[in-house]
């Protein structure tokens, strides 16, 4: 089974985690260990730091590495920090191949207000937007945030990671149902039978390998995903099928 | 890639002959925030097949709530006598009935002991109507699965440490392994002999299985699910893919709970 994982991120975080990988070469190793394949990662300083001073660590990090393709932290592109234009020149000359947006941390509206001109980009470009569903931004958490995003960019690719543990089913099916280019990382899918559960009412092309390093420990999604009650299609369209197609659809 | 004979047969038919996991942490039916797909007995007992656990310690959600539902818990142990064992749960916000409750228990056949759920109930494991279970699984050196919370106003490790200072009988596994509080639990598993460190939620924090071995010895740890809730595979797999030796995996997966649960097979 080819593993492509969609949730890695790597780095020196201002909370130290157990176990890290202080640089890309270090994750490589890691994902030997365990058997990815490929990822598609964050630098902890992306989020930490500035994300202008972040992104341009995780370019210089994983120039070289094929098996590392890097996603650029965005903001509301008003203040100039981070343009249109210089997302446009990492998607076509780096190994970039998603932005991700951090608006806990980064202090900023996650609306059409802020991000018009950037959903536009995104959606056009079939570009994925990947977000933690642990973000929030004004008071407005979680799901909700999930759902606020989507009914603003309907047509957006927006790549949900870390979702709880304790299941969270009633939160998402509603808005899987409604929004079809949303999908889901099971880095945090470890409720018993869920994968087979949304497998069998929803079909598997919505569901995402992820691990979640370095935070959680991959093994668990590993064997997770290797027995999980599904067919050997439907596992490998997790395991890696999905996330290829997406990127295919990208117009850099 | 690792080298594990356990981690390859696990691979390859996602169990292991030689490495029969006891589940000592799950819980049974449906619960108030969680869409369950598999809460039944029987749906639990087919997961439990197809990842090799042998056996599961549980205590019903419904018991969690209201402790008459503690007997119906014989039920299945009866009709499932070699795949389930049961905890009888203590609710300290009823304690006229906490006498009741161990008279009844004392009857009972297929229970290890109690169930402690502060944080859920609001009581810390330290008040007075925890007593009476306390004294009763320590004269009758039985099993209490305590949750604790790192940073818990009820069930922190700090609270467990008080209880296991005063009570050297009764083994008390602290569930969830107090969880975000790791080196003080790993501390208060290694001083007390009778505290060990139970994995449920807690085994996905990468590292920390390590942590835990170097810190407190395989020989304290205990494998647990939330069964329903967890995938068992899920579990499993963080402690196959840990930095350990097959002689650790095989205490935290199974030798422990075997020994533990010698007296009530």
């Amino acid at each position: 089974m080819r593993l492509f994982d969609c949730n890695i991120s790597f780095g020196r975080p201002m909370i130290k985690p157990l176990r890290y990988s202080e640089t890309a070469r270090d994750l490589l190793k890691e994902m030997d260990y365990y058997g990815i394949d490929e990822a598609i990662v964050y630098h902890a300083r992306q989020k930490d730091d500035s994300p202008d001073v972040g992104n341009r660590i995780l370019l210089e990090e994983i120039r070289g590495f094929d098996r590392l393709h890097g996603t650029l932290a965005i903001l509301p592109p008003q203040t100039g920090e981070i343009t249109i234009e210089n997302l446009i020149e990492s998607l076509r000359s780096e190994n970039v191949c998603a932005f991700r947006a951090f608006p806990s941390e980064h202090r900023y509206l996650m609306s059409r207000v802020s991000l018009k001109p950037l959903y536009g980009l995104m959606v056009e470009r079939n570009i994925p937007l990947f977000i933690s569903a642990d973000e929030s931004c004004c008071g407005i958490s979680r799901w909700r945030l999930i759902e606020m995003i989507l009914s603003e960019a309907p047509d957006l690719t927006l790549i949900v990671t870390d979702h709880g543990c304790w299941g969270e089913d009633r939160f998402f099916r509603p808005l899987i149902e409604k929004y079809e280019h949303l999908y889901l990382d099971i880095s945090g899918y470890h409720m018993d039978g869920g994968i087979s559960d949304f497998c069998r009412k929803y079909g598997a092309d919505r569901l995402l390998f992820g691990t979640g390093y370095p935070h959680l420990n991959p093994g668990g999604t590993i064997l997770m995903l290797m027995h999980a009650d599904i067919t050997s299609r439907e596992r490998e369209m997790i395991a890696s099928g999905n996330l290829e197609r997406i990127l295919r659809r990208i117009k850099a | 890639m690792i080298k594990s004979s356990l981690l390859k047969e696990f691979i390859e038919t996602g169990k292991c002959r030689s490495c029969p996991v006891i589940d000592m942490h799950q819980h049974m039916g449906p619960f108030q925030g969680i869409y369950l797909p598999n809460s039944s007995a029987e749906a639990m007992i087919r997961t439990m097949d197809r990842c090799g656990v042998k056996m599961g310690v549980f205590c019903s959600h419904a018991a969690l709530i209201d402790p008459e539902e503690n007997v119906k818990m014989v039920d299945v142990i009866e009709k499932y006598p070699n795949r389930f064992r049961a905890y009888w749960c203590i609710n300290p916000n009823y304690p006229e009935r906490i006498e009741d409750d161990l008279e009844r228990f004392s009857r009972m056949r297929g229970f290890v002991g109690f169930k402690f759920l502060s944080d859920y109930h609001k009581y810390p494991i330290t008040g007075a109507n925890y007593k009476p279970a306390l004294e009763y699984a320590d004269e009758n050196e039985l099993l209490i699965l305590m949750h604790t919370w790192g940073g818990s106003p009820y069930d922190s490790p700090a609270h467990v440490e008080k209880i296991a200072k005063k009570y050297h009988k009764v083994k008390i596994l602290m569930g969830h392994s107090g969880f975000g509080e790791w080196e003080k639990s790993i501390q208060v598993a290694r001083d007390y002999p009778n505290v060990y460190l139970e994995l449920t939620a807690a085994v996905r924090v990468n590292g920390l299985i390590e942590l835990m071995v170097k810190g407190a010895g395989s020989e304290k740890i205990l494998f647990g699910t939330d069964l329903p809730w967890f995938d068992p595979h899920h579990g499993i797999g963080c402690i196959l893919y840990s930095r350990i030796t097959d002689e650790d995996r095989h205490n935290i997966l199974h030798r422990n709970a075997e020994r533990m649960l010698q007296p009530f097979l």
